[in-house]
């Protein structure tokens, strides 16, 4: 029969397994020293940014290659504060040709309601006179089916163009304002 | 373990509140954040951040920086930067980050965040000293998470200085909210209690242990730090404060077998078998995994034995031995399969969104009984780092492959442009080439040089039209034959002489307008002159930077094609070593467990044997 000091002893024992495990976990006997873990976190952090750096200079190289700045347009789509309005789909046209036609998922949605613009187009243009339309669906006031249209007729010219897309609340007509304009 | 309230998906959080203060976001709350953008590509960066697509927000923003496409929002562009680098692992970036903006920004409140990152990156990189001095210099207040962060961090640094009391003081006169405010006093109460210090460590989980928990999460951690606490105390036997800080578990709670378990010894200690039967009995019906199972097997029958009923405890000594068994095998067999690396491809393989290594945290485990031993390997902060780490590889890897085949596309691309190029060039240049440019320009300064040198002499005749010039040297070519000098020729001299002064009187009367329309056709020609030249120039440039250009974008494919791959070779060789560690680390917990089973087992085997030994001798 064990005594007293044997329970104390067998419990000291136990509790230094259990404790170790469950709840004041202290470094095990590990295989991989911390300094060896150190190493390969460092290794990793600058991999990491090489990759990083190496990924910048392809999405440039890319930009450059299919849309160079010459003939690129770019079409943004915004939101300011969207009340009135719950974004579906917008479908672009650009002189006449469907160029776009995008499903909003209920994330992107609300990116855009925090404030992130989304990139809807990335394109080319020839220099001279070009129309835009933008056909947005939704969800209008009191829960009704919403499309309304917006167009821009603009100049393209030497260098980028960036056209906005921007979906606003009118609190005076109590309805959501769709404008195209280009980007200052 | 450490509990990490304070995982990536808060410091990413926190990016945001940090935002905020440059009035960029309230995402926290999922309200709109009244953001101006004034650059569309800082709000398409944005518009990923807010989805938690942090790589592609980070590429998007690395890229749109090195464009300078942002010049609008420099500051919060640089900050967003620096704390998807330091989400992503990446703390010697962020750190250089966080630096640059505390030599330019003015504003308090964005210096405060800065020096509370630069305190964190500082911190992980075992900076103590400049740590501490980062988060000291922090004059006014943080945003509620990264305020409790602070405490945390400050606390972490004064126990890593041995400086426990200073710790202690610190959290318990922190102000931030109690959700945030628990794990940082659970943390550091904890490391109190592994370096020695009860007395300190139990003043903060004391406080943890009897917080007002309104939330699920919370009540946990409220149970964790009575669990901690009660075990501490039966370590240092102090059985009746176990007793009384373990009874405060919830029973249903995620906690409560390693309650019962405590509460049982602590009973045991004051030679209560009886209740601590109680307890022990109820904890052997549940899921034999948990180790706090596995030790109430040998408990159960202890508590028999020392209340004097030996056979009960032989058959649940025996009943221990049979499980001891059973767990020890499918233990092996999952050894082996750690052994073979396929453990870890096992893990991955359950996960479906293996390719997105960002913001991942590891929610399940894979079905099947083997991966239940894993539970306390995954659950290490330590293995989850590693494996997060391993995947953002994986991801990474995955990147790359995707990019090497676009190159693949564009370096096709390249050459039919070559192609086009070389045959449209000749054309072109043969175009040009027919234009003898400097011998127009040098005809053009002659015409120049006779138009002035009329207006000089008054020459007249040089002015005049070609018509008129050729009746005039008709006119006068007359003169110079010998029979127009004759007394014969008289009257066809006078003739000559009234149409020659004819002549003279009309090119006389027409000269200035002639000398100014002929030196107005020359600047007219020169303006034309010009323009060709430019467009020449611009031609030849043209031609021969279109040669350029497709060669220069062939030789960045190229180059390109070559770091990726090289870039994949090292992510290999990385991943590599990431699966080693990981194997290694997952090794360690399953052999622990195993060793833990094994020391079990012998010790019921002794226990058995004793009693077998004893109801031996009785029946003697």
């Amino acid at each position: 029969m064990r005594n007293q000091k044997e329970v104390s002893d067998m419990i000291r024992k136990l509790l230094g397994g259990l404790a170790a495990v469950l709840l004041l976990h202290t470094a095990a006997a590990d295989t991989t020293t911390a300094a060896d873990m150190a190493a390969l976190d460092q290794r990793t952090q600058s991999l990491k940014q090489a990759v990083l750096d190496l990924n910048r200079e392809l999405f440039i190289l890319e930009e450059e290659l299919l849309y160079p700045a010459n003939t690129q347009v770019s079409v943004f789509v915004s939101m300011d504060v969207g009340e009135y309005f719950a974004l579906d789909s917008v479908e672009l046209t650009l002189d006449g040709k469907d160029v776009s036609n995008y499903l909003y998922t209920e994330r992107e949605v609300d990116a855009l309601y925090r404030g992130g613009v989304q990139q809807l187009y990335l394109g080319n243009l020839k220099v001279g006179e070009h129309e835009l339309v933008a056909v947005l669906t939704g969800e209008g006031p009191h829960n009704r089916d919403y499309r309304r249209g917006a167009s821009l007729s603009f100049e393209k010219s030497i260098g980028a163009k960036f056209v906005e897309l921007r979906i606003t609340d009118s609190e005076a007509k109590m309805q959501p304002e769709f404008v195209v304009r280009e980007w200052e | 373990m450490r509990l990490t309230a304070f995982n990536r998906s808060a410091i990413c959080r926190s990016v945001v509140a940090l935002l905020a203060c440059a009035a960029v976001s309230e995402a926290l709350a999922g309200e709109p954040s009244g953001v101006v953008v004034r650059d569309p590509h800082y709000g398409e960066v944005l518009f990923h951040f807010y989805q938690d697509d942090h790589f592609t927000a980070l590429s998007h923003l690395i890229t749109a920086r090195a464009q300078d496409r942002v010049p609008e929002h420099d500051l919060e562009a640089e900050l967003l930067q620096g704390g998807l680098l330091l989400s992503w692992g990446q703390h010697v970036e962020a750190g250089k980050i966080f630096d640059r903006v505390l030599e330019t920004a003015e504003d308090p409140s964005v210096r405060d965040r800065a020096w509370f990152y630069l305190g964190k990156v500082r911190y992980q990189r075992g900076y103590l000293v400049e740590a501490q001095q980062a988060l000291e210099n922090i004059a006014g207040e943080l945003p509620d998470d990264l305020e409790a962060e602070r405490y945390d961090l400050l606390a972490r640094v004064y126990m890593d200085q041995g400086r426990f009391a200073a710790a202690v003081e610190l959290l318990e006169g922190q102000r931030s909210p109690r959700e945030w405010r628990g794990f940082a006093r659970f943390n550091t109460g904890v490391a109190l209690v592994r370096m020695g210090e009860l007395q300190l460590g139990a003043r903060l989980l004391e406080k943890v242990g009897t917080m007002r928990a309104p939330t699920e999460e919370q009540r946990a951690l409220r149970d964790r730090a009575n669990v901690a606490l009660g075990f501490a105390y039966l370590q240092a036997d102090l059985q009746g404060d176990a007793r009384t800080v373990l009874q405060r578990v919830r029973l249903n709670g995620p906690f409560s077998n390693k309650a019962l378990l405590g509460a049982g010894w602590a009973d045991s200690a004051a030679s209560d078998y009886t209740a601590a039967l109680a307890s022990w009995l109820e904890l052997s019906r549940r899921d034999v995994l948990d180790s706090a199972v596995q030790e109430s097997l040998l408990a159960v029958p202890y508590a028999f034995a020392q209340l004097g009923a030996e056979p009960q405890a032989a058959d649940y000594y025996a009943r221990a031995l049979d499980v001891y068994g059973t767990e020890i095998g499918r233990l092996d067999a999952v050894i082996a399969e750690a052994d073979s690396g396929q453990l870890l491809t096992t893990l991955l393989a359950a996960d479906e969104s293996a390719a997105d290594g960002w913001a991942w945290e590891l929610e399940r485990l894979p079905e099947g009984e083997r991966s239940r031993y894993l539970y306390f390997a995954v659950a290490d902060h330590r293995f989850h780092e590693a494996l997060k780490s391993y995947r953002e590889l994986i991801a990474l890897d995955t990147y790359l492959s995707n990019w090497r085949d676009k190159l693949s596309a564009y370096r096709d691309m390249v050459a039919t442009r070559e192609i086009a190029y070389a045959q449209r060039l000749p054309v072109l240049q043969d175009r040009v080439a027919e234009f003898d440019l400097p011998a127009m320009q040098a005809e053009l300064t002659a015409i120049e040089a006779a138009t002035a040198a009329a207006r000089a002499s008054r020459d007249v005749v040089a002015v005049a039209p070609a018509a008129e010039q050729k009746v005039w040297a008709r006119l006068t070519a007359l003169e110079k034959n010998p029979a127009f000098a004759t007394p014969a020729a008289a009257e066809q001299r006078e003739r000559q002489r009234i149409l020659k002064g004819l002549a003279q009187w009309n090119m006389d009367k027409e000269f200035r307008l002639r000398v100014w329309q002929q030196e107005r056709r020359n600047a007219e020609l020169r303006e034309v002159m010009k323009q060709a030249a430019a467009r020449y120039a611009g031609v030849e440039a043209a031609t021969a930077s279109l040669d350029g250009t497709v060669a220069g974008f062939a030789a960045r494919v190229d180059r390109l094609e070559r770091e990726v791959e090289y870039r994949q070779q090292q992510l290999a060789t990385a991943m590599r070593a990431h699966r080693e560690h990981l194997n290694g680390l997952a090794l360690d917990e399953l052999n622990g467990q195993k060793q833990r089973l094994l020391t079990y087992r012998a010790q019921a085997r002794f226990a058995l044997a004793s009693i077998y030994d004893r109801l031996a001798a009785q029946t003697d």
